[in-house]
């Protein structure tokens, strides 16, 4: 990057579901905590960038009427489940190029006042006119994945029993502190409800309600810096495509980050990846470069990237535990790697982090491989 | 929620999914057979409108029609409501012959294995507890039905 770019604080709201909460509210929590990190005022925030899917129109500047930030661009990004990636993203570069000097990105999103279940499929898109849900697709490519790699269920649920036991540690996430038993065994995310064969309810991420933002701005001594970030859209997924649905954008975007940022994917201490349903943790980390297509079943059940493990993968619990309130799920990934890099993520901490991956994908509109894959690469201060 | 209760949404969700009508996206059985459209310049197949050739972005579309026959891409069992699909029923990917990738629903409430040969039809067929709308597309397993 031509500026060298530091993630100045971070902040996230509590996840879960929040009736008496509106998306002002979630978002005021996580601004305020990243602002305080940070050490800056509404005086000194140059620009906003804010990641939401379902707002609604106008959420932006409705949440910032209490901050005190105004006058400046506010940009609002709607690119799936990737929003707050991209936000995070857009917020890098402008940071990189030197367009602002201070930018405040975040994402919300109250989706337990949205809907009932599952998200309702979009009746423009002809796969989700056919009613085909999320948990559906990733179903799809779970059947395939099975088939071509005789991969098994067991390796499949072995990612929820690794992100659940992970999200038992972090007190803000959605199903960890409601946790009181405990992490849920293989046996017992075998034998949850189905929801789309093979995906059981706990290999499905729940509906969260919940914020994250940041602040970023030049480099200082001590800040984690951002190594690169990719930001990718979706091509065709059609008849001539092999892989499963949502595989291509992340490799596309991560190849670029990598190259970017000058490390590889072995050199990455802990990553926090979208694992909205667990066959999704397992063919992302092939597109990243852990491993070869195949082999990305194995990783949990081996524990390379359970905590202690050699690459710790959603030490937060992820998506799955965490939950995943679209437009803040990438800038609370960023939260989490962010704490990771400077040693304070308590319990869940990865011991001697230094170098920390995003990774967001967006979907889902048919024919497409993906809406959006955002993939990015930190660290920690060079010279600390 | 119950099992069988149709989720609600504040999104924008169609008529056939319990909201108001947006103009259908779906692809069409016509005749028995996929109506989509082929690229006149690199022949490639498309089951969705599309304003010029998605693969060379150089050719113009004509229609077509694809199938019946085709080959799962892969198949599962949903166990959700969605819109007026009471769970479970049963979806496909198929790749038709010489043909575009669509998605059906499957005349059997169960997962058609991955490679397994099958037949695209339309009408009103069953798919789990639901029937469709006259517009949507079924998979039958070959060796099933008429």
């Amino acid at each position: 990057m031509t500026r060298p770019v530091g993630v100045w604080g971070v902040g996230t709201s509590h996840f879960g579901r929040f009736p008496d909460q509106r998306v002002e509210t979630l978002a005021w929590e996580a601004i305020g905590e990243a602002m305080t990190a940070a050490g800056v005022t509404a005086d000194d925030i140059d620009a906003v960038f804010v990641g939401t899917v379902f707002g609604p129109p106008g959420v932006a500047i409705r949440v910032l009427r209490g901050t005190g930030i105004g006058g400046v661009p506010v940009v609002t990004i709607e690119a799936a489940c990737a929003s707050g990636t991209a936000a995070f993203h857009e917020a890098a570069q402008a940071v990189a190029s030197g367009r602002y000097g201070t930018v405040l990105a975040f994402g919300v999103e109250h989706l337990s006042s949205l809907f009932t279940g599952a998200i309702v499929p979009e009746a423009t898109d002809a796969d989700g006119a056919a009613g085909l849900p999320l948990p559906g697709l990733y179903a799809l490519g779970a059947q395939r994945y099975l088939a071509v790699h005789g991969a098994t269920v067991e390796q499949l649920a072995q990612v929820a029993v690794k992100n659940k036991a992970h999200g038992v540690r972090n007190p803000r996430a959605h199903l960890g502190r409601a946790s009181s038993s405990g992490a849920p065994s293989l046996d017992e995310v075998l034998a949850s409800k189905m929801i789309a064969e093979p995906l059981t309810l706990l290999q499905c991420c729940p509906t969260t309600d919940g914020a994250a933002a940041a602040v970023l701005g030049r480099a200082r001594a001590g800040d984690v810096r951002v190594l690169s970030s990719a930001l990718v859209s979706g091509r065709p997924w059609d008849q001539r495509s092999d892989e499963i649905w949502g595989v291509a954008p992340v490799r596309r975007a991560a190849d670029e980050a990598f190259s970017a940022a000058g490390v590889e994917a072995e050199d990455v201490d802990v990553l926090e990846v979208h694992d909205a349903f667990t066959i999704g943790e397992i063919v992302t980390l092939e597109a990243l470069g852990l491993c070869k297509p195949g082999e990305g079943a194995e990783l949990a059940v081996s524990g390379h990237t359970a905590l202690g493990g050699r690459q710790p993968v959603n030490p937060s619990g992820g998506l799955l535990s965490r939950g995943h309130p679209l437009g803040a799920t990438g800038l609370a990934q960023l939260a989490e790697i962010v704490w990771q890099l400077r040693g304070v993520a308590g319990d869940r901490q990865v011991p001697g982090a230094r170098i920390g991956l995003v990774e967001t994908l967006g979907g889902a509109a048919s024919g497409m491989d993906g809406n959006a894959a955002v993939v990015a690469l930190l660290s920690s201060d060079p010279s600390s | 929620m119950t099992a069988a209760s149709a989720p609600i949404s504040k999104r924008r969700a169609g008529e056939a999914l319990g909201g108001l009508a947006v103009a259908d996206p779906r692809p069409r059985i016509v005749d028995g057979r996929v109506a989509g459209w082929r690229c006149g310049a690199c022949g490639h197949a498309v089951a969705q409108e599309s304003p010029w050739c998605p693969n060379c972005s150089a050719g113009a579309l004509t229609p077509a029609s694809f199938g019946p026959g085709g080959t799962v891409w892969a198949g599962t069992v949903v166990h959700l409501p969605v819109g007026h699909w009471k769970p479970p029923f049963a979806l496909a990917s198929v790749d038709l012959d010489d043909g575009p990738r669509v998605l059906a629903h499957v005349t059997e409430t169960r997962v058609l294995p991955v490679g397994s040969r099958v037949r695209l039809v339309g009408g009103t067929q069953e798919s789990g507890a639901s029937a469709g709308d006259g517009n949507d597309v079924f998979v039958e397993p070959e060796g099933s039905g008429s």
